[in-house]
């Protein structure tokens, strides 16, 4: 297993060095494939929102695949042959992601599915992939439940079990809060989350003031601060994504909260310190990947990511370039077989992994462990690495 | 873990713990935090105050115009660097043009069209410049960085800054600055005229086109305008901003009495106050049930809002100008059994899933709409809360399949058992509502049922949604296939077109139709509304209780955001497309708007915009819909 692992990171170093005059010469990630690959596209579907509400997620996944497929297909694709995908938006809407579930399993072109986005949206489709036998590989799917649809059923999302006891560590062993009040989005990830949170940090001897849910489109704050602020909490944690991450935050002075703020990793984005300017300033994060980080994988993706697009990467889009590598490294080992495909899971080891290093499946829980994370704090409206100090009490 | 404060406070089987802060302290920053999120519901609520004022009309599109006057300002602030005073009124001219233009394209050829057909022309307008917006700017949410000065007033324990002041400023003068504009101005006489009587003021000499005109863009560069501040409050925009936004607006000017500007205001102030209060004493995951609990309330207790004059005359006429008369289009019953014999055999032929799907779905869909289109073109009642009745209906068969070990197939009939009981319950006390207000009653039940589900974890599951649902199976034969996804939910739907259309044809039928077109006549004739209107509500949440249902089980996985409100718009088009009250119609509106978007795919981003032009054109040729109301 030593050999493709190498060959794998000679590619991201070859692509590290050639990323740039690469990305100059393609636009698209469908361009990309003539340069070395050739023959008989390979396929995977996507299943996710480039419409409606949550389209923005939609969108960043498209540049995480295209920049992956720009690698991959540059470096001599599958076993010579391009890799390519079709996505079919979903709305995050389960009537249609159960549509487009039977599209793919009727197309035999499809090899493996991608997504989709929400636990409604995907689990819903779950039946059909596993009834058909085509892999429906999920990958910001936390759902704890997801993955117990059936043995076609996999997800590389970071599992809530792993990450809200490190970034639980963080407030409390690290920073040394004792009294925190959790906010966290109203949704089945951010529940899940919030839950094993508060159990970790009452673990590690902190205790939890006030949570509150909030539903994903509300903006103001105010109230909810004030409610969190009457509870006295020495700190303050967010189980957010970076829109309503950034807006929280911003939302903390003007109530008078001035204790310091931890956020899970999902609020890494340059949008969160876009929207959230000034306020953001001083926010800790437990982030999955830093670009500054530098492992191979996580150098690979970055630098490309800038290049072809002129913008910081996001945790998003890193979860659908990573999404591309697990289904090139289980295609490469299961072939055109949709069965060997599903197959090939447990036996792929070591899959080069910005969120996790290196991705290896547990046949069991059909789900990788090991996510990498670096403590990080937004300073002067950049995320630097945390520097080890501990924030002044306030009050 | 202290005392219960930090509990989080989900219904726990020992209920809310309320919990009231012990000094004034909080208490202050909780009613200026209502001020502040009131100041900005009033901006939206005038506009749509004084659009509904004019033309009574409910305007969908006026989140879209806010979202609008956003990006106009994100386009100036940061891309053309211009001062702040030339921003707004760029804004406000853009925005008062896109208003004159919506009016004219959107409405004005609608006119004499029946009043359902313009509202759904706003609905259209609102999905053609959302989707524009997201083409044009990406769905990326933006920054929308202020221009003003940073200082800040500390008042209890926080602050308010100079855009809070702005934004009272501009709610407060542009109201007063209409209703100066309202009295003493020609025009404004001319407005209120029309507002009063459309004919009656168009003989007097009223260039009615140009008030209406007029009224759309002064409404619009108002909410382009709050767009702008709004964006700028929180530092961010987005191109599906407008639809919450909007919504919230109707609420407050609905709170304050429709069309009347100053209680706009009023309302706006006072439902920012009951979120804030709702979220002080019961927890954030509250925040909207006690806004539509608000609503409701006021719409039942004070149906003209509460400040509006005692003897006004209701805002809406009678129902039944609601409806479009035409002549439906009725197919020969030879037809109709072939055409369903048809789509029974089709499975044989095609064997493709995808397509079955597809299908299938459009049946599960035409049970929705079998059931609103009862509720909304029979009896006139127009439900934009039916989604609720699907959600009702999902978890009722899903709980009792998985929690108390019933059978599946008995647990789907037995979830259209319960969404009838609960739907029909809920909506009692709205039925006393007429037009608009049932309208927006139902929309209220519908969000209200969402955040029940989402906060009554004990039985729902909270957030984490019900998994494992078990697929509907006879004789431990679970029928999945790609046949039985079609043939179930079109079995089902047969069975109770037919039963529906027996029903309009039955002395019943005529008893519904009859309250639908003038319910003071129906009643003078002995007709009992509130038992015939029960009744219709009770046979659509059966109906649409059982496509809930069916739809959980196929799904296999169901939470609050499975059912949510723009599934209630959808099912409200394929209604009004196939024709209200029509029960072929509403089997093809359902299956051409869910087939619709399937035939659009390879356009993947285009397909919504796609879909609202659709809309708008088939609204402006065909208001009466594809096979004619009856």
């Amino acid at each position: 297993m030593s050999q493709p692992k190498l060959s794998r990171r000679s590619v991201l170093f070859d692509t590290l060095a050639g990323g740039l005059a690469l990305a100059c010469i393609t636009m698209s990630g469908g361009l990309a494939n003539a340069a070395e690959a050739a023959g008989e596209p390979l396929w995977f579907g996507v299943s996710g929102p480039l419409t409606g509400p949550s389209a923005q997620y939609g969108a960043q996944w498209k540049k995480g695949f295209d920049l992956a497929l720009d690698q991959i297909n540059a470096a001599g694709g599958v076993k010579g042959r391009p890799l390519r995908y079709v996505f079919e938006d979903s709305q995050n809407d389960p009537r249609q992601s159960i549509a487009i579930a039977q599209k793919f399993v009727a197309d035999p072109k499809i090899l493996i599915e991608l997504g989709d986005f929400s636990s409604p949206a995907s689990m819903a489709a779950s039946p059909i992939y596993q009834r058909a036998g085509l892999v429906q590989f999920g990958f910001t799917n936390s759902h704890p439940d997801f993955t117990k649809g059936g043995d076609f059923i996999w997800s590389n999302s970071i599992s809530q079990a792993e990450e809200q006891p490190n970034v639980a560590d963080f407030a409390v062993t690290s920073l040394k809060l004792k009294r925190l009040a959790v906010l966290h989005l109203n949704t089945d990830w951010g529940r899940t989350s919030k839950d094993i949170f508060v159990k970790a940090a009452r673990e590690r001897g902190a205790e939890v003031v006030a949570t509150e849910g909030y539903l994903p489109d509300e903006k103001d704050f105010r109230s909810t601060l004030v409610r969190v602020r009457e509870a006295n909490p020495d700190g303050i944690v967010l189980i957010s994504y970076y829109a309503d991450g950034a807006a929280i935050a911003r939302q903390l002075k003007p109530v008078g909260l001035n204790q310091p703020v931890v956020a899970v990793g999902s609020v890494y984005s340059p949008k969160f310190l876009e929207l959230g300017g000034e306020a953001v300033n001083g926010v800790h994060t437990r982030a999955n990947f830093f670009p500054a980080e530098p492992r191979p994988e996580v150098q690979g993706f970055v630098a490309a990511y800038r290049a072809k697009y002129q913008e910081e990467p996001d945790a998003f889009s890193a979860y659908a370039y990573d999404a591309v590598l697990v289904a090139q490294r289980v295609i490469e080992a299961g072939g055109t077989d949709r069965t060997a495909i599903r197959d090939a899971f447990p036996r792929v080891k070591d899959i080069p992994s910005v969120i996790f290093g290196k991705a290896t499946f547990d046949p069991e829980t059909r789900r990788v462990s090991g996510v990498r994370n670096v403590k990080l704090v937004v300073k002067d409206g950049a995320f630097a690495l945390w520097d080890g100090s501990v924030p002044a009490a306030a009050n | 873990m202290g005392a219960g404060y930090g509990q989080g406070f989900e219904l726990t089987p020992e209920g809310p713990i309320i919990v009231f802060p012990t000094t004034l302290g909080p208490w202050l920053d909780y009613t200026i935090n209502g001020l502040v999120i009131g100041n900005i519901y009033a901006l939206l609520a005038v506009g749509l105050a004084l659009i509904f004022g004019v033309s009574h009309l409910i305007n969908f599109a006026h989140g879209s115009v806010y979202m609008v006057g956003a990006y106009i300002g994100w386009l100036c602030v940061t891309k053309l660097n211009l001062p702040l005073p030339v921003t707004f009124v760029t804004v406000a001219a853009g925005c008062g043009l896109l208003g004159a233009v919506i009016e004219r394209v959107g409405l004005r050829p609608l006119r004499n069209a029946p009043r359902i057909a313009p509202l759904l022309a706003t609905i259209g307008l609102s999905v053609v410049l959302d989707q524009s917006a997201q083409l044009l700017f990406s769905p990326d949410p933006r920054a929308l960085p202020t221009q003003l000065p940073t200082w800040r007033i500390a008042i209890g324990g926080g602050s308010i800054g100079a855009l809070d002041l702005l934004i009272a400023g501009v709610g407060i003068g542009s109201a007063g600055l209409l209703y100066g504009f309202l009295r003493f101005t020609k025009l404004g006489w001319a407005v209120r005229a029309t507002a009063l009587d459309r004919d009656a003021a168009q003989q007097c000499g009223v260039d009615v086109d140009k008030v209406n005109r007029t009224v759309f863009a002064i409404a619009s560069a108002l909410g382009g305008v709050s767009g702008l501040l709004v964006g700028m409050y929180y530092n961010t925009i987005d191109p599906n901003m407008g639809f919450q936004a909007g919504l919230k607006g109707i609420v407050a000017q609905l709170i304050g009495g429709v069309g009347n500007v100053p209680g706009a205001i009023a309302g706006s102030l006072l439902l920012g106050l009951i979120e804030s209060y709702g979220i002080a004493l019961f927890g954030t995951s509250y925040r909207n049930l006690f806004a539509f609990v608000a609503l409701i309330l006021i719409l039942v207790l004070r149906p003209n809002g509460l400040f509006a004059q005692a003897r006004r005359l209701p805002p809406e006429p009678l129902t039944g100008t609601f409806i479009a008369p035409s002549r439906p289009l009725v197919l020969p019953k030879w037809a109709v059994w072939g055409l369903a014999a048809l789509a029974l055999a089709l499975p044989l032929a095609v064997q493709q899933p995808y397509l079955l799907q597809t299908l299938g779905n459009a049946w599960l869909y035409a049970l929705l709409a079998l059931s609103l289109t009862l509720v909304a073109g029979t009896v006139g009642q127009v439900s934009l809360g039916h989604a609720g009745l699907l959600a009702i209906g999902a978890y009722a068969s899903s709980l009792l399949a998985l929690d108390a070990g019933v059978p599946v197939l008995l647990a789907v009939p037995l979830a259209g058992l319960v969404a009838a009981a609960l739907g029909t319950a809920l909506v009692y006390p709205a039925f006393r509502l007429r037009g608009h207000y049932v309208s927006i009653a139902t929309l209220a039940v519908g969000e209200i049922v969402t955040l029940v589900i989402l906060n009554w974890e004990s039985l729902t599951r909270g957030p984490i949604g019900v998994t494992g649902i078990p697929p509907l199976s006879v004789a431990g034969k679970p029928l999945v296939s790609g046949q039985w996804v079609y043939w179930v939910p079109l079995a089902v739907l047969l069975a109770f077109a037919a039963l529906q259309s027996r029903l309009l044809n039955s002395h019943l039928g005529r008893t519904l139709r009859a309250i639908r077109e003038d319910d003071v006549a129906a009643r003078s004739y002995g007709v009992d509304l509130n038992r015939y209107k029960g009744l219709a509500f009770a046979v659509a949440g059966f109906i649409a209780g059982v496509g809930g249902a069916l739809m959980a089980h196929f799904y296999s996985y169901i939470n609050h955001e499975t059912f949510p409100a723009p599934v209630s718009m959808l099912a409200l088009t394929m209604v009004i497309l196939g024709g209200l009250g029509n029960v072929a119609g509403a089997v093809l509106g359902a299956a051409v708007l869910v087939g619709l978007p399937e035939l659009f795919r390879a356009a993947a981003e285009y397909r919504m915009l796609i879909y609202g032009v659709v809309l708008l054109l088939l609204i402006r040729f065909r208001p009466q819909g594809l096979l004619g109301t009856v």
